[in-house]
């Protein structure tokens, strides 16, 4: 005989919450490139609310409970601090293009170097590893600090992290890998690149770390191609470099947002633009910009030597050159580049008389 | 194959969308209409998810279109395809990448001139050179 206990009717399952729920009956539909998250925009979860008061960590759509702790204490909630229009995008292409530092760098094609250009790279891998670290710290902190409603951007956010924990990996495996190790931190994480974390506002700290900040890591990234002395640097610095495009390519994309839907905000976040370029100017902000241990490593990475050390700092300025170039597009790209052509930004004036 | 034809680059993207290797280790989805200029004849080559999904000879103004476009004269484009050919890859002197840097005008340009358009070139950089490198199992004889 079953000793289960025999409830009288009136003690059915209250299934009450079977009825609390948000829209229901969504059939979303993958498309070419499988059940994106831009395929699940659909009724009302593709509507993000301008103003949230999600403060509870509530997933979007999803019916609300009274009784629920604030457990977010989010302080961005406006959409237009943090939105972008291809978050979701973004987000998709960072999962599906993910590689491995251990499997997808062919470390076996490393061999014996010579000192100089070993502890030259030895001087750039720690560099950009101290610089990697700032780049998922600061991120990191907004996504916290975002509320749930805007998951595009956050998503896009923690891929960055990830994207930046492979990153400082990688550098530092290279910096282990040949002979070497680490050599003498630059310092740049306590002055103008760590400074990024101070922003207090998320186009501010975007403007600084995405736009400017990244824009110059990319640019090295890409030089590292045509320093690299082996098929795993070379690897490493264009798998880098992908990652890093794609970083700024968010900036890029919220700050035309920004554009588009915050007039009242232009001349604000030209203050943040002439900030920026005035590192780019003084070349504080990157190791292509001056005379720093971490320049003078590129330059004997790029003449092939520190014997030629000048035909190094020739590709290294031509190179300065193009970093500059990319960024005034960049920033024209995102609608606010009126600032070169009215006077107000000095780098057009840097171009023109480098030409001369 | 002849290069440069739209075949050739048709024939490329056979091979490319064959092999799975290549959507990963940083190759995978990538979203970009891909100019080639040789010459003076033009191709524009479509990228949609993990495939290619084709290549079709145009008129130069229809580069417009292409989100960046690769610019080098026959004889660069030739260097660079047999030296994939020869490596089954392109060795160190002939990635895309290093070969945007050696010039002084660069490799991808655009007509637009949009830089978020022209960063595709970078933020697909590894798909696009595995799309080359595939032509490593593609028979090429050159010429127009």
């Amino acid at each position: 005989m079953s000793e289960a206990r025999v409830w009288p009717a009136e003690a059915d399952l209250d299934l009450g919450w079977m009825k609390q729920r948000g829209e229901w009956g969504m059939k979303a539909t993958p498309s070419k490139q499988g059940l994106t998250l831009a395929d699940i925009q659909i009724g009302s979860y593709g509507d993000p609310v301008d103003r949230s008061d999600n403060q509870t960590g509530r997933p979007r759509g999803a019916a609300a409970r009274p009784n629920s702790y604030r457990i977010g204490g989010y302080a961005v909630v406006n959409k237009s601090e943090i939105w972008l229009e291809n978050a979701s995008f973004l987000y998709e292409e960072a999962l599906q293009r993910q590689w491995s530092s251990a499997t997808d760098v062919p470390w076996h094609t490393i061999k014996p170097l010579r000192d100089d250009i070993e502890q030259a790279q030895c001087q750039l891998a720690t560099f950009l590893t101290e610089v990697e670290f700032v780049a998922g710290d600061v991120p990191a902190r907004w996504i916290s600090n975002t509320t749930p409603d805007y998951f595009e951007p956050r998503q896009c956010l923690l891929a960055q992290v990830m994207d930046e924990s492979r990153h400082m990996d990688v550098f530092r495996k290279r910096a282990l890998a040949n002979g070497g190790g680490l050599m003498l931190t630059s310092g740049g994480t306590a002055g103008v690149v760590g400074s990024i974390d101070l922003a207090r506002d998320f186009t501010e700290m975007s403007s600084r770390l995405h736009i400017s900040g990244e824009g110059a890591v990319l640019t090295i990234f890409r030089m590292g191609e045509l320093m690299a002395y082996n098929d795993a640097e070379k690897a490493i610095y264009r798998l880098c470099a992908q990652d890093e495009a794609r970083h700024v390519a968010f900036g890029v994309m919220h700050m035309r947002y920004m554009h588009e839907t915050a007039p009242e905000r232009h001349e604000e976040i030209q203050c943040y633009l002439d900030e920026a370029e005035r590192q780019i100017l003084a070349g504080s902000q990157n190791p292509a910009g001056n005379q720093t241990d971490a320049s003078e490593a590129l330059a004997i990475l790029l003449g092939g030597g520190k014997d030629k050390y000048d035909d190094g700092l020739n590709k290294l300025l031509a190179i300065r050159k193009r970093q500059v170039q990319e960024y005034i597009k960049r920033v024209r790209s995102t609608g606010f580049g009126a600032r070169f052509d009215n006077g107000r930004s000095q780098l057009t004036e840097m171009l023109n008389q480098a030409a001369a | 194959m002849r290069f440069p034809s739209e075949s050739w680059f048709n024939a490329v993207a056979e091979v490319f969308n064959g092999d799975e290797s290549f959507q990963g280790g940083g190759g995978g989805a990538c979203n970009t209409l891909m100019g080639a200029k040789v010459g003076d004849r033009n191709f524009l080559i479509t990228f949609e998810g993990v495939e290619c999904t084709g290549a079709r000879e145009v008129k130069a103004a229809e580069l417009e279109a292409a989100d960046f476009y690769l610019d080098m004269a026959p004889a660069d484009w030739r260097a660079m395809i047999q030296n994939i050919a020869s490596n089954g890859h392109a060795d160190l002197e002939y990635t895309l990448n290093t070969l945007d840097l050696d010039r002084e005008q660069g490799l991808a340009h655009s007509v637009h001139g949009d830089q978020y358009r022209e960063d595709l070139f970078f933020r697909y950089n590894q798909t696009l050179q595995y799309y080359f490198d595939a032509s490593a199992r593609v028979a090429t004889e050159f010429g127009q």
